[in-house]
């Protein structure tokens, strides 16, 4: 046996599960582990604790409980099959209150009510040749004749639409041609007209060009002659006045040259005496 | 529990009558482990229903008739698990998750009324019930199964064991480390005998 008693015999101990031997010893090794004894005790008061956890009041929702042990009557198959013969019964004295009567002969199945007509007389394989013979034939007459007559009216309807038409564009080229003849000469009659106008215009806008450039030309020529005769004389003036300067420049040079002599015939004089 | 036993037994044969009864006898038992394990009122519902189906689809399968309870709690977890798995998956967020101890309303037919509790009473008997459901929420998947079976549908740990298809040894192991972790985690609430006295 272990000297101490593992996780799972202590909880077995705690849950009461423990018997025998394995008890006895549980409870000796707690005697002489306070602290153990102590844990165990906590375990209790943790479980005391969560036991104020209660339970959550539900009720079960309701549930249709059926019962396996149906009757014979009531089983899938006996229902469909009691379905089907009570269908047939319907079917058979309807048919019976109606009159409803079928037969099958030669071929061929006839369902009628009440009294039925007596059968017509079946028709052979050469009388169904010669009627399809005669059907043809008339329904071939019949559409020679149509197209006989649809290839007459046309023809007469392409000739009258041919004369209405020529007619037609007769008249409209005549119209036309009229129509053509009087806009030419509107067109030309304008024609001359503009071209008039123009050359008026023209030579109009050349005279008085000329003119003002004639005008111009006059006033510029006075203008150059003025400018001209201003600059003559202010030569001749100038020169007038360089004539001037020189003249006097001379005249003083002659004075002092003049001086001059007569100082030195002096001088001369008095080295004689 | 002959009685049971004998109900069991007709419900295995195929009466509907039968099986009807043991499921007006076991849905509060199956709810409330389903709502223990995700507090949550319709995925608790979704289990029960799920588990009574696979129950009325395989019970004609059941061998040994005194196995029962576990057989119908394996059926149980299985359905939870694939729950959380199919919640995971889905990645989804329940209101109960993002504010937990607020638990939705249910229809008067689904949930009994305590009509004539004292008003006061019952409010501390719901902040005491959040406050351990909060409690349970913060052990392990595992340790979760085994502590609700033990201490709610008080399942012996044979029964767990068979329940979940694991050693007896293991669901004591489970037991050990789910205790301790609850007394930790009532710790740290300081959530003792003594707070709860006005209780008891």
């Amino acid at each position: 046996m272990k000297d101490r008693p593992d996780e799972s015999t202590l909880v077995a101990y705690h849950y009461g599960e423990l018997e025998g031997e394995e008890l006895a010893f549980v409870e000796a090794w707690l005697q002489q582990h306070p602290e153990e004894r102590h844990r165990l005790k906590e375990w209790g008061d943790a479980r005391t604790i969560l036991s104020h956890l209660p339970d959550k009041e539900v009720i079960a929702p309701p549930i249709v409980v059926g019962n396996n042990h149906r009757s014979f009557w009531k089983e899938g198959y006996v229902r469909m099959s009691l379905g089907i013969a009570a269908s047939l019964l319907v079917v058979l004295i309807a048919a019976r209150l109606l009159g409803l009567s079928a037969s099958y002969k030669a071929g061929e199945m006839r369902i009628g009510f009440g009294t039925t007509a007596p059968a017509e007389q079946p028709l052979s394989e050469e009388r169904v040749a010669a009627m399809i013979q005669a059907s043809l034939q008339q329904n071939n007459a019949a559409v020679q004749t149509a197209w006989e007559q649809d290839r007459k009216n046309l023809e007469e309807n392409i000739r009258k639409n041919v004369l209405s038409s020529s007619e037609k564009i007769d008249a409209l080229v005549r119209n036309v041609s009229i129509g053509q003849q009087e806009k030419i000469r509107e067109f030309v009659g304008q024609l001359q007209a503009d071209n008039l106008k123009l050359m008026k215009d023209y030579l109009q806008l050349s005279a008085d060009g000329q003119k003002e450039y004639v005008q111009a030309l006059l006033v510029d020529f006075s203008k150059y002659l003025q400018e001209q005769r201003r600059q003559d004389m202010q030569y001749v003036q100038a020169n007038m006045s360089n004539l001037q300067q020189n003249t006097e420049q001379f005249k003083k040079d002659t004075e002092q040259i003049l001086t001059s002599l007569i100082s030195s015939g002096k001088t001369e004089t008095q080295r004689s005496y | 529990m002959m009685h049971a036993e004998d109900l069991v037994t007709r419900a295995r044969d195929g009466d509907p009558l039968a099986q009807g009864k043991l499921m007006q006898a076991w849905y509060k038992r199956i709810y409330n482990f389903g709502y223990k394990f995700f507090f949550d009122h319709d995925l608790a519902m979704e289990v029960a229903q799920k588990t009574f189906i696979a129950m009325h689809r395989n019970i004609a399968f059941l061998q040994e008739v005194s196995r029962f309870r576990p057989w119908l709690y394996t059926i149980a977890v299985n359905c939870c698990r694939e729950e959380l798995r199919r919640r995971k998956s889905a990645n989804a967020v329940s209101i109960h998750d993002l504010r937990p101890g607020e638990e939705e309303e249910s229809q008067a037919w689904e949930v009994a009324a305590h009509r004539h509790d004292n008003p006061e009473r019952t409010l501390r008997q719901s902040e005491l019930a959040d406050l351990l459901s909060a409690c349970l929420r913060q052990l392990s998947e595992e340790q979760r199964e085994v502590v609700i079976m033990k201490e709610y549908e008080g399942l012996k740990f044979r029964e767990i064991a068979e329940a979940l298809n694991i050693s007896e040894n293991t669901v004591k192991s489970r037991m050990y480390y789910g205790l301790e972790a609850l007394k930790r985690i009532l710790e740290r609430k300081k959530i003792t005998r003594e707070t709860i006295g006005y209780e008891g």
